[in-house]
């Protein structure tokens, strides 16, 4: 943990650059889904919304959370039980989207099966 | 008592207790919101009805985005402050936040205000409407500008949404046991304020005390006499004796039936129970004579009828007798009820599309044949409109991106890229006021225009030319709603994820705003220990603002 003043006075610099950032990629995410008229080529895949439309404005959320969970909450430098006690958090949320994916594959969903 | 570990680290762990703690809670909280999300995820995949893409305002969302990423740098600013033993500057920091979470949630409220408000209808056909409904004004009123007292009024003084079941009900059977008080008071108040009386059809009778033996003739007992007027307190009353006679039988029903198996059980040896039971049945003719009368239901009757407005949820009418959720069975003639759109905002014919793609039934003539094109100029005049709009729009997407190439090389008449199925086949309130703005000059500028980025459609302003009057008789309605929970499952989760996640906000704003008002006394004493609780509820600050960085664009954008 920064805890000297000058360390302290840099990390402010960082949180202020964060910041900006974030402001940047909000901009940004909302720019994407419905571009402008004179960004038209922004509007990637097909006209509308679409799959690149999705896989875009995640990709931009995931690295705007990733910047606050490591920069704002000091996950950059923190304590090995703290990585095991959110590891074990994020390990636990995907098996459970996994869970339902299966579930969701399941055979009775079928349509075959309600003619 | 002394909490360990509070302000110097733990030697295993080298962390402080309650940061171990608030990693926990968050790691719980992550998959609670996850839940949620993969909710989204499979209500989407799942959904049997179009999805409504891209339907909120984004203006609200993306300001309330800014709201929440700033107030994460005040507050991580507020906790290096009190590294640097600044209170000044934790206080300045600590209140912007605090101030913050406060616009956050005012703009929330705002945006949940404009949903709860707005009506949507789907038609028996599949074609959907939006808007707003009116309140019943008055024969002769100006329906553009009407006055406050242009309004018709029920008997509390309220105004009438013309979203109304009307009944001219002649009889009232209630369920004794089932009746719900504050319905039975709204009854009587409506009738009284039309100077209608319900009175009872016919004496209830009842016998309320069991015979000593079987030949004792048992004189019924008047429980109300024909001709008392309906209140609450009869039909409790009745309710009482209801309950009692039905627990006093109960008790003698399984008694006699019990001995029944008794005597079964002995003539029949070595049988099992389910041979049996066909012959074991209770002989009421024995018991008859203890057995009290059970009075389920009482009726009543007005001369000629009170005409009553029940809430469409309530009730489920029919032509001459209608039933409400209580089990109150109204016998009387359903009166026109249609339901008013005093500015319709959007006509939706995406569903109906789908819908007669399953049948293949081509979109053109499914829409020709909705009973909106059928029955009202202003939806043919603007789907006219719309059209042709359409048109000039796949002519610019055909201008930029070409067609696609055929085998041989050469140009197809397939363009590249198409109009969405919401660009063809839905009109929304911009295309509306687009309309309006192109026909009829119809235009609104400044202050107004940026007000309907957040509040929606200006009706005011924009007027009945561009946003019209419509009138749905009931038996066209599929399904009606406001935009909440009720109206579809993109509501609903909508509604859950934002509402779980404004009451994360109002939890962590309190929290910090008990360090802001209350950390002076703990600051003097051992700051360092109140440095600590700020860097744990910023913790929890901070992840409230990465589930708003997800929720925003899967629920505003996607």
């Amino acid at each position: 943990m920064a805890d000297s003043i000058e360390a302290l006075q840099k990390s402010k610099k960082t949180y202020l650059a964060v910041f900006g950032a974030l402001l940047v990629g909000t901009v940004l995410t909302v720019v994407v889904a419905s571009p402008p008229e004179f960004l038209y080529w922004l509007d990637v895949g097909e006209h509308g919304f679409d799959k690149w439309d999705a896989i875009i404005g995640l990709l931009i959320a995931s690295t705007k959370a990733t910047l606050v969970a490591v920069i704002f909450m000091h996950l950059n430098h923190e304590k090995k039980a703290i990585y095991w006690i959110f590891g074990a958090g994020l390990i636990f949320v995907t098996w459970m989207a996994l869970l339902l994916a299966l579930a969701y594959r399941d055979p009775i969903h079928d349509y075959l099966f309600y003619k | 008592m002394e909490i360990p570990y509070i302000v110097t680290p733990r030697k295993d762990t080298g962390l402080i207790n309650s940061k171990i703690a608030i990693w926990l809670f968050l790691a719980s909280e992550v998959m609670l919101f996850g839940g949620f999300f993969s909710a989204y995820v499979y209500l989407r995949m799942g959904a049997d009805y179009p999805w409504p893409e891209r339907t909120l305002p984004v203006l609200p969302g993306l300001i309330n985005t800014f709201v929440l990423i700033g107030s994460s740098v005040t507050v991580v600013f507020a906790w290096v402050a009190l590294k640097m033993r600044e209170w000044r500057k934790f206080q300045i920091y600590m209140g912007i936040t605090v101030a913050c979470a406060a616009l956050f949630m005012v703009l929330k409220g705002v945006e949940y205000n404009v949903k709860l408000h707005h009506q949507a209808v789907r038609l028996d056909d599949y074609s959907v409407i939006e808007g707003h409904l009116g309140y019943e004004l008055k024969e002769g009123a100006d329906k553009h500008h009407p006055n406050p007292d242009d309004y018709e009024k029920n008997h509390n003084g309220h105004k009438i949404e013309e979203n109304m079941i009307r009944v001219k009900s002649e009889k009232l059977t209630f369920s004794v046991n089932r009746f719900y008080k504050s319905w039975v008071e709204e009854i009587l108040s409506e009738a009284k304020h039309q100077n209608v009386t319900y009175i009872l059809e016919e004496d209830v009778e009842a016998f309320t005390k069991p015979a000593s033996s079987k030949s004792e003739k048992r004189q019924p007992k008047i429980l109300a006499k024909k001709g008392t007027e309906l209140s609450v307190e009869l039909l409790q009353s009745l309710k009482k004796e209801y309950l009692k006679a039905r627990a006093h039988n109960g008790v003698i029903r399984t008694e006699a039936l019990r001995s029944e198996w008794v005597i079964a059980k002995k003539e029949n040896p070595g049988k099992r129970g389910w041979e049996v039971a066909t012959g074991v049945n209770i002989d009421m003719d024995a018991i008859g004579h203890e057995l009290l009368t059970e009075v389920a239901s009482a009726t009543f009757v007005a001369e000629g009828g009170a005409e009553l407005l029940f809430k469409p949820r309530n009730i489920q009418e029919g032509e001459t007798s209608s039933r409400l959720r209580d089990d109150t069975v109204i016998t009387g003639k359903l009166e026109e009820s249609p339901m008013v759109f005093h500015n319709v905002d959007a006509i939706d014919f995406q569903w109906l599309v789908m819908k007669a793609e399953e049948k293949g039934i081509s979109p053109e003539s499914a829409i020709e044949n909705s009973w909106l094109m059928k029955s009202n100029k202003f939806v043919r005049d603007a789907w006219a409109w719309h059209l042709k709009r359409n048109e000039s729009r796949q002519k610019e997407l055909n201008d930029r991106y070409g067609f696609e190439e055929g085998k041989n090389g050469k140009e197809t008449d397939i363009p590249k890229r198409v109009l969405t199925h919401k660009e063809l086949y839905r009109m929304g309130w911009k295309d509306f006021a687009k309309m309006g703005e192109e026909t009829k000059n119809v235009s609104v500028g400044g202050v107004d225009a940026f007000k309907e980025e957040f509040l929606g459609p200006n009706y005011k302003a924009r007027g009945e030319e561009t946003f019209p009057h419509l009138s749905i008789p009931r038996e066209e309605i599929r399904h009606a709603a406001k935009f909440s929970p009720a109206w579809n499952t993109y509501y609903a989760i909508y509604f859950t994820i934002t509402g779980l996640h404004g009451l994360h906000v109002i939890g962590g704003a309190l929290v910090l705003a008990y360090y802001l008002l209350f950390g002076r006394k703990m600051y003097l004493e051992n700051p360092e220990w109140l440095t600590n609780r700020v860097e744990v509820g910023g913790l929890f600050w901070h992840f409230v603002d990465l589930i708003w960085i997800f929720a925003f664009p899967i629920l505003y954008l996607m």
